[in-house]
């Protein structure tokens, strides 16, 4: 059972990534990477919504009409995304303007729905909770590679402290979607790869 | 009618209650300080259309606390009547309805002041865009003919053409230009062209967001006339 608990949390980590395994959650994964911060943020909120989200799916799978399920998952989906946001408004008034779009997408983001119908339904609320807590550090963690891999080679600063000697030349394309798109290309090569990871017909 | 539609909807008529009660405390809880942060923005703006630089010595940002000392030290509010230009006396910025700040009839005028005496003034201006109402505020020089400075704290424009409103590069564009010539206001122009040094009364608009363009030219024009008058007393004397 202990193993079992430990592998919720590990395995979206690295063999089941939602990410470069799943290839979930790439709108975002692209668009709010190009500072380390806004990404820390975007991690955090997305953290929250998506274990609470887990949760209250799992509470309410005893009881929830299959008929109206999906639009129930939404809802509960869409009021946490709205408070998060409302929450970011208010503690973090900075970070939020540049965000605000993309924490608003967090309800679309396939992650949030994907966990709610392929786990949480069928899971007790506890392996719920661990299980959104796992998949939010596996997003986490490719969004904070790619931020910094950004940041770094775009800006020349990570988290904005300067980290390449004065006068090297940022490397624009790093800033724009397409460098998000390579560098994520190249992660999840690099990652199914080292875990031997391949696609089945 | 199935069997269970009844179930469903009352299941659904819960989780929706449920939901809006959870949203209705949320956003009323956290009210107060939204409206806070956002009127510490638009502060931050004013000192921007002041050109006021807002980092201590080694070039770091102020602190809320210091932005709002130097905002509560060095910048007078005055609410004014636009019917009949004149300051109403003792109103403050808190004191005066929104609503009606919002509708034009009470316009706040920012005065920055260097040993107590006025160096620059600053308004409000906001108006239609393409997709959206653009916010900013305008700074005059102490002449009240010369640009001191521009800024826009909100807008829905689209990112990267009419977005680039509240870009450095625009914005910068208007300090130095003039609004007042031969004794009487000039209209001032945003527009293709308009950024060349022999052109006083212009700025160079956005490639490819001239509505925006358009926009920000007519609204500025709009709320410059609405503080003629009282602009033209302060001229005056």
């Amino acid at each position: 059972m202990a193993s079992k608990t430990k592998a919720l949390i590990t395995d979206p980590l690295s063999d089941n990534n939602p990410i470069t395994i799943q290839v979930l959650g790439i709108c975002s994964a692209l668009a709010v990477t190009v500072k380390v911060d806004k990404a820390v943020i975007m991690c955090l909120a997305l953290t929250a919504v998506l274990t609470l989200s887990n949760t209250v799916i799992s509470l309410l799978r005893q009881v929830i009409p299959s008929r109206i399920r999906m639009i129930v998952e939404m809802t509960v989906i869409a009021s946490l995304v709205i408070v998060a946001d409302q929450l970011l408004k208010a503690y973090a008034f900075e970070l939020s303007r540049e965000l605000s779009v993309f924490v608003g997408l967090i309800i679309t983001n396939c992650i949030v729905m994907g966990r709610a119908e392929a786990f949480a339904l069928q899971n007790p609320p506890r392996d719920s909770f661990l299980d959104g807590l796992g998949n939010s550090l596996g997003y986490s963690a490719v969004l904070l590679i790619v931020a910094s891999i950004r940041e770094v080679f775009g800006s020349g600063t990570w988290l904005g402290l300067q980290v390449m000697p004065s006068g090297y030349l940022p490397n624009v394309l790093m800033l724009l979607a397409p460098g998000a798109f390579i560098i994520i290309g190249l992660l999840v090569w690099a990652q199914r790869t080292l875990i031997g990871h391949y696609e089945t017909d | 009618m199935r069997k269970d539609d009844l179930k469903v909807i009352r299941f659904a008529t819960i989780v929706c209650v449920a939901c809006s009660f959870l949203l209705a405390l949320t956003a009323s809880a956290l009210r107060p300080r939204q409206d806070a942060n956002r009127t510490f923005f638009q502060k931050q703006n004013v000192l921007a259309a002041f050109q006021v630089e807002t980092v201590d010595k080694s070039g770091r940002p102020w602190t809320r606390e210091q932005t709002l000392a130097f905002f509560d030290e060095r910048i007078q509010v005055k609410i004014l009547d636009a019917d009949t230009g004149t300051v109403r006396e003792g109103m403050t910025l808190e004191d005066a309805d929104p609503e009606a700040i919002r509708a034009g009839s009470l316009r706040p005028l920012y005065i920055l002041t260097e040993d107590g005496e006025p160096v620059s003034y600053a308004f409000p201006i906001s108006g239609q865009g393409l997709w959206s109402t653009l916010y900013g505020f305008m700074a005059l020089e102490k002449d009240l003919a010369t640009i001191r400075g521009v800024s826009f704290y909100e807008h829905g424009e689209t990112p990267g053409l009419g977005g680039e409103v509240d870009s450095d590069w625009f914005t910068a564009q208007f300090r130095g230009k003039r609004v007042f010539a031969d004794g009487e206001l000039v209209e001032f122009e945003v527009v293709k062209g308009g950024g060349t040094e022999d052109r006083d009364h212009a700025v160079d608009g956005i490639t490819a967001a001239t509505i925006t363009s358009r926009g920000v030219q007519n609204f500025l024009n709009r709320d410059l006339r609405a503080y003629e008058p009282f602009f033209r007393t302060i001229r005056g004397g």
